[in-house]
Formats: structure tokens, C-alpha cells, sequence
């Protein structure tokens, strides 16, 4: 069984449809880019892999767990899918450290010492060990976003879901936030990642979905997709953002 | 019988400011065991239990502090329950704190957006442990200053209990006046003693509140 599985998933709030039987699989180790326009249910695609929106219908499964299934553990679940938002989202009371060693001290129990050295450890994939001791206010959006990564790399998540991380970032800011993105790229970490940036998205993703009106419209290997799209919306879309 | 009013007023006047505290911190433990638990229903995603406690809040509002007083003191009695001064007043100011504090906690909850409980949630932490580590820390921010507020009204109205009987502050100014007849000294000295209870409270909640940091 694939890592992820989608199957017929459908998303509605109250009357409208979010998402419209949407099927995806997605293999360990392999990297997707989710694009489209804004309302296309990108987003939402992915909060429903962790279960942060609940589906209507259909099945979604992720590393074996119903995340449809309301009786499933979706804490033990969550421990083991990271998702960086686009708002970065950090816990502004606490320090850098804090904002990671908290997950792994309170849901794995890791006694402080080891979250001490596992925070470091996080920091420094993220360039940032010297801000260990900061708080949110005190870092660019850059820096912040490299932080939130860090707090779910804390986890060694086994899929990591990455919301317009960089659509918030100043752009002088976005480079740095897509190098940690790459460098995770290089160890194998599976990622799905819905972006704008569409020139990383066919450097470093294996495959390219293209969300329109809540389905998946249209998906491929990432050369081949941006090379020759099939359908009018796509070729519509990319002519919009790449021109 | 009227005498001068004398040092030794003085120091029953002080004295009779212990009650007064005590009064208030009894009806803070009461009221804000209480209030937490009203804050947290107020707060939840479950409708029923936003409309117990709204009911609730409602309900404890809409009637007179010296109401419930006197429905604790005067009417349980009537019930054969007779309780002391102290408790009837101690069970009044819980209920009436409890309704306020859990108002301004549960203002103070729902502030935090929405993103942060769901930062909590997606590193898998449960609807207890995102309120305890991620949402309570920040909230306490926000809420210091309404809850000092309150603290502060709350003192002043302590000064209601002298009605059942209850010998705190005021009521001590009251005997002190029918002693001595100067009412306009005793009165002068009753109200810089709760300015001195009451200020340093609001000086206090300025330094806390430059001190925590939340998500805006």
C-alpha cells in the first residue's frame, strides 16, 4: 500500500463542495507539488491527510491509519506527519527551543535532556542553531518559517505536508525557506507540498498535481507536466503564473 | 458614649481589612474554580456546553450581588440552613465571580486564533494538553487585565457582605462612626485603605502584561 492513498475523497463545507472525489497515492520518499488556483481545494487537500478537516466521504489513508475513520488514533497519527503552515504558526509564548522540544517532550516523552539535544540537532538542519534561546518576535518570516520546519522535523515525521509556506515571506525571504526544502528533498523525506513557486516545484518535485474546481485535474512527472500540459485549464493556469 | 477617634480605631480599621481580603480571596478560589470550568464549556466546539455555560453566565448576571446574598443568607435559613455570615458571603461572591471570571476567561480563550490550536494539534498534542501548553500561557496575557480589573471591583464589593452581618472593612467603618460620630475621618480613612489594597493590583497587572508574549 502506498504511503498515502486517497480514494473518492470528497470535502464539503455546508453546501459547498471543496473537494470532489479525489483520488492520489502518493510512494515513500517521493516529492509532489500541489498547484492551482486559490479555491481549488489545494489547502484543504492536505489538512485532511493529518485530519485537521474531517471528509465528508471516501477514504484517506496515511501509513497504514483510516484518517477518514473518526475511531482512529489520529494523535499517535499527527506525531508522524509534519505540516508547516503558511502563517508559520509558531507558539509565540515560548522559545524557539520550546516551540520544539514541547511535541516530542509532551506526546513521545522524551525526557528534556534528549529534546535539548534533538532541538539542536533540528535547528542545525535548518541553519538557525543560534536562535535556539529566541522567541517568534525576534526572527524574520524566513527565519520563523525555518523554526516551524524544525518543530515538525523534531517529530521524524515520516511525511512532511508543507501549506504555501513561503506565500507569507517577504521575497528576499523565500530562497532560504526553499533550500531547507531542498536539503530535505535530498535525504529522502516524502513531501507534498502545495506552492506558487512553480520553478522549484519542477526542479525538486517527482510529480506535479494540478488542482482545479476541488478535483484533481490533471498530474504527471514534473518535466513532462510543465513541458506539455494536457488540459486548456492547465495550460491556462501555467500561461497565468508564468508569464 | 461618643469618644474621640483614636489610634486604637485605627488598628481595628486595619485589622477589619484581613476580612476584607479574605473575603475577596475566598471568593477568587470559589469564583475562579468555578469561572475556569464555565471559561472551558464557554470555549468548547460543543454547542450544548456553550449554551450551558452562556446560560449559566446569564443567569448569575442578570440578578443583584446583594440579591444573591441575601438569597444565601436569608433564604437558605429560611430552607434551615443556617450558615454563617462569612460562608453565605463566601458562596454569594464565588457565584458572582465565578459568572464574571468565566465571561472575561472565556473571551480571553477564544481570542487566541485558531492557527495556534491547530499548531498544537498537528504535532499531536490533545485538546487538554494544546490548552494547558498553548492556549492557556497566551490567554493568561490577555485576560490579566480584565481579571485584575475585576479583582479590583470585586474588593470594593466585598464591602456589600457588611449587609448579613459580615464585619469587614466598611462594616468596621460603620461601627467606628457610631462610636466616635466623625463619620467624614473614619470614611476618608476606609477609602485610602482600600485605595492601598486596590492600587497596587493595577500596577501589579501592568508589569505582568509587559511581560507575555502572544500570538496576534
Amino acid at each position: 500500500m502506498s504511503l498515502v492513498e486517497l480514494k473518492s475523497v470528497v470535502k464539503r463545507y455546508g453546501k459547498h463542495t471543496v473537494l470532489q472525489d479525489v483520488d492520489l497515492k502518493v510512494e515513500q520518499g517521493e516529492i509532489i507539488a500541489i498547484i492551482g488556483r486559490s479555491g481549488s481545494g489545494k489547502s484543504t487537500l492536505l489538512r485532511c491527510i493529518n485530519g485537521l478537516e474531517p471528509v465528508q466521504a471516501g477514504q484517506v489513508w496515511v501509513d497504514g491509519v483510516a484518517v477518514h475513520d473518526p475511531a482512529s488514533d489520529l494523535r499517535a497519527l499527527r506525531a508522524r506527519v509534519g505540516i508547516v503552515f503558511q502563517s508559520f504558526n509558531l507558539f509565540p509564548h515560548l522559545t524557539v527551543a520550546r516551540n520544539i522540544t514541547l511535541g516530542p517532550m509532551i506526546v513521545k516523552g522524551l525526557p528534556s535532556a534528549e529534546a535539548a539535544t534533538l532541538a539542536r540537532e533540528a535547528l542545525r538542519r535548518v541553519g538557525l542553531e543560534e536562535k535556539i534561546g529566541a522567541y517568534a518576535d525576534e526572527l524574520s518570516g524566513g527565519q520563523q518559517q525555518r523554526v516551524a520546519i524544525a518543530r515538525s522535523l523534531a517529530m521524524a515525521p515520516t511525511i512532511m505536508l508543507f501549506d504555501e509556506i513561503t506565500s507569507a515571506l517577504d521575497p528576499e525571504l523565500v530562497g532560504e525557506v526553499l533550500l531547507v526544502l531542498e536539503a530535505m528533498a535530498k535525504e529522502g523525506m516524502t513531501m507534498l507540498l502545495v506552492t506558487h513557486e512553480m520553478n522549484f516545484a519542477r526542479r525538486v518535485a517527482d510529480r506535479v498535481v494540478f488542482m482545479n474546481q476541488g478535483r484533481v485535474w490533471e498530474q504527471g512527472p514534473a518535466q513532462e507536466f510543465f513541458a506539455s500540459p494536457k488540459t486548456d485549464e492547465l495550460k491556462s493556469f501555467l500561461s497565468s503564473v508564468l508569464h | 458614649m461618643i469618644r474621640e477617634l483614636s489610634g486604637t480605631d485605627m488598628l481595628y480599621l486595619i485589622g477589619a481589612m484581613r476580612w476584607t481580603v479574605f473575603l475577596t480571596f475566598l471568593a477568587l478560589s470559589g469564583g475562579g474554580a468555578i469561572g475556569l470550568l464555565i471559561a472551558a464549556c464557554g470555549a468548547s466546539t460543543r454547542a450544548t456546553l456553550r449554551y450551558l455555560a452562556r446560560g449559566y453566565v446569564v443567569f448569575v448576571q442578570g440578578i443583584p450581588l446583594l440579591v444573591w446574598l441575601f438569597i444565601f443568607y436569608f433564604g437558605l435559613s429560611i430552607m434551615g440552613y443556617n450558615l454563617p455570615p462569612w460562608i453565605a458571603a463566601t458562596i454569594g461572591f464565588s457565584v458572582y465571580a465565578s459568572a464574571f471570571l468565566g465571561e472575561i476567561w472565556r473571551g480571553a480563550l477564544i481570542s487566541i486564533p485558531r492557527t495556534q490550536w491547530e499548531a498544537g494539534l498537528s504535532i499531536g498534542l490533545t485538546y487538554i494538553e494544546q490548552l494547558r501548553h498553548v492556549i492557556i500561557p497566551q490567554a493568561v496575557r490577555v485576560a490579566i487585565p480584565p481579571t485584575v480589573g475585576f479583582i479590583v471591583q470585586l474588593i470594593k464589593n466585598t464591602s456589600l457582605a457588611a449587609v448579613i452581618g459580615f464585619v469587614e472593612l466598611t462594616r468596621e467603618g460603620q461601627l467606628t462612626t457610631a462610636a466616635t460620630f466623625q463619620p467624614f475621618a473614619v470614611y476618608l480613612i476606609v477609602a485610602a485603605l482600600y485605595f492601598s489594597l486596590c492600587y497596587p493590583l493595577t500596577r501589579y497587572s501592568r508589569i505582568l502584561e509587559r511581560q507575555r508574549r502572544v500570538a496576534r
